[in-house]
């Protein structure tokens, strides 16, 4: 397999991560688009500075989010912290809420973090272990427990605040 | 809701069918060119500042035989620097933006780069307005040298008008530019004393 295939073959296992960054880094389809197409090309552009003391996985996780800081930067952008609506309050006891809602209300619980927690609870969502998200992040692994423990309570809060 | 419930959310986004289109083909053409490269966008109005401040510190310097006292030369050399300093930060944001970038690293250090450079980045903003209030000030009193070549003070509402107008504009130019950075700022700085 050549270095093309190779790195095709990572783009399809890795392209449900690449657009749920790109989904929660942007407010809109074309900036979403032109984001998962700065991650593939940048991907690809440093591809050969990939040298494996990290798993393949591990470098496009890191690169993929490094990517999506900078595209902020680029586009002048924030991501927007969206007060929490009743909605979110009332999550637990609306069974029947479809996907789009439901992705709208995490959007909504994710944009109230900052970019660093942001960036460790997408790793931590997407199961990866505190071994990898501390690889990931450059943090210890002792960290990111204290800062997932710290998380979850202040979603617990903001939620709590609400009501 | 609590973390984990978000978890189950994060699994179905990655298996709606409509987000699963990368083929062969297009991952092909995204690793050849950026197609939609928003860089362009946002450096275009960069670039006509920048030409806006040089042209302008040209035409003054062309002219400048019109600007016959000392206080006149003085003012029209105080424009240029200002115009030039201008262009050159303008130059700066543009190095910034455009300054190559190391994606391998770990996302804390590239969080901390990114903080330090948007700080940067206001603080550039704010020199920029405190330039334009002192720029106000000179065009003002150059422009009629420079196109009819008369004193200012022989326009009787003059002073008043002109004065008045570029300031409230500047005012609220600047009451803009602190409220609109003023939230991503402090964001700025937060994110760097959790990454430091």
């Amino acid at each position: 397999m050549d270095k093309k295939e190779r790195f095709i073959a990572a783009i399809k296992e890795n392209e449900g991560f690449i657009y749920k960054i790109a989904a929660v880094y942007t407010n809109n389809t074309d900036d979403k688009n032109d984001l998962v197409q700065e991650i593939i090309y940048q991907l690809w552009k440093s591809f050969d500075s990939f040298n494996q003391q990290s798993s393949l996985n591990t470098w496009m996780y890191r690169v993929a989010l490094n990517v999506a800081i900078f595209q902020l930067k680029v586009s002048k952008k924030t991501v927007p912290t969206i007060p929490i609506n009743e909605q979110v309050i009332n999550y637990r006891n609306t069974d029947t809420i479809d996907n789009e809602e439901r992705w709208k209300i995490f959007r909504e619980q994710i944009g109230t973090l900052n970019l660093l927690d942001k960036g460790i609870v997408l790793l931590y969502l997407d199961n990866k272990s505190y071994e990898e998200i501390a690889a990931i992040v450059g943090i210890s692994k002792t960290n990111v427990a204290t800062k997932l423990s710290r998380i979850k309570e202040k979603l617990k809060t903001q939620i709590h605040k609400n009501l | 809701m609590e973390l984990d419930d978000l978890k189950s959310t994060w699994q179905n986004e990655g298996n709606t069918s409509t987000q699963k289109n990368l083929t062969t083909s297009i991952i092909n053409k995204m690793t050849q060119k950026k197609y939609h490269s928003k860089i362009k966008k946002i450096t275009l109005p960069e670039i006509i500042g920048i030409s806006i401040c040089v042209m302008g510190a040209g035409f003054i310097a062309l002219n400048f035989n019109k600007l016959d006292t000392i206080i006149f030369q003085a003012v029209g050399v105080a424009s240029i620097i200002i115009l030039l300093i201008l262009s050159a930060l303008g130059f700066l944001g543009l190095k910034t933006l455009n300054i190559k970038k190391d994606f391998d690293k770990p996302y804390a250090e590239t969080l901390k780069i990114f903080a330090m450079q948007k700080l940067a980045f206001y603080r550039l903003q704010k020199i920029n307005i405190i330039l334009c209030y002192l720029l106000m000030v000179t065009i003002i009193v150059l422009l009629p040298k420079l196109f009819s070549n008369k004193d200012i003070t022989e326009y009787k509402y003059f002073w008043l008008s002109t004065f008045t107008t570029g300031y409230i504009v500047l005012f609220f130019l600047s009451k803009f530019v602190s409220k609109y950075y003023r939230k991503t700022l402090q964001q700025s700085e937060e994110l760097l004393a959790e990454v430091i």
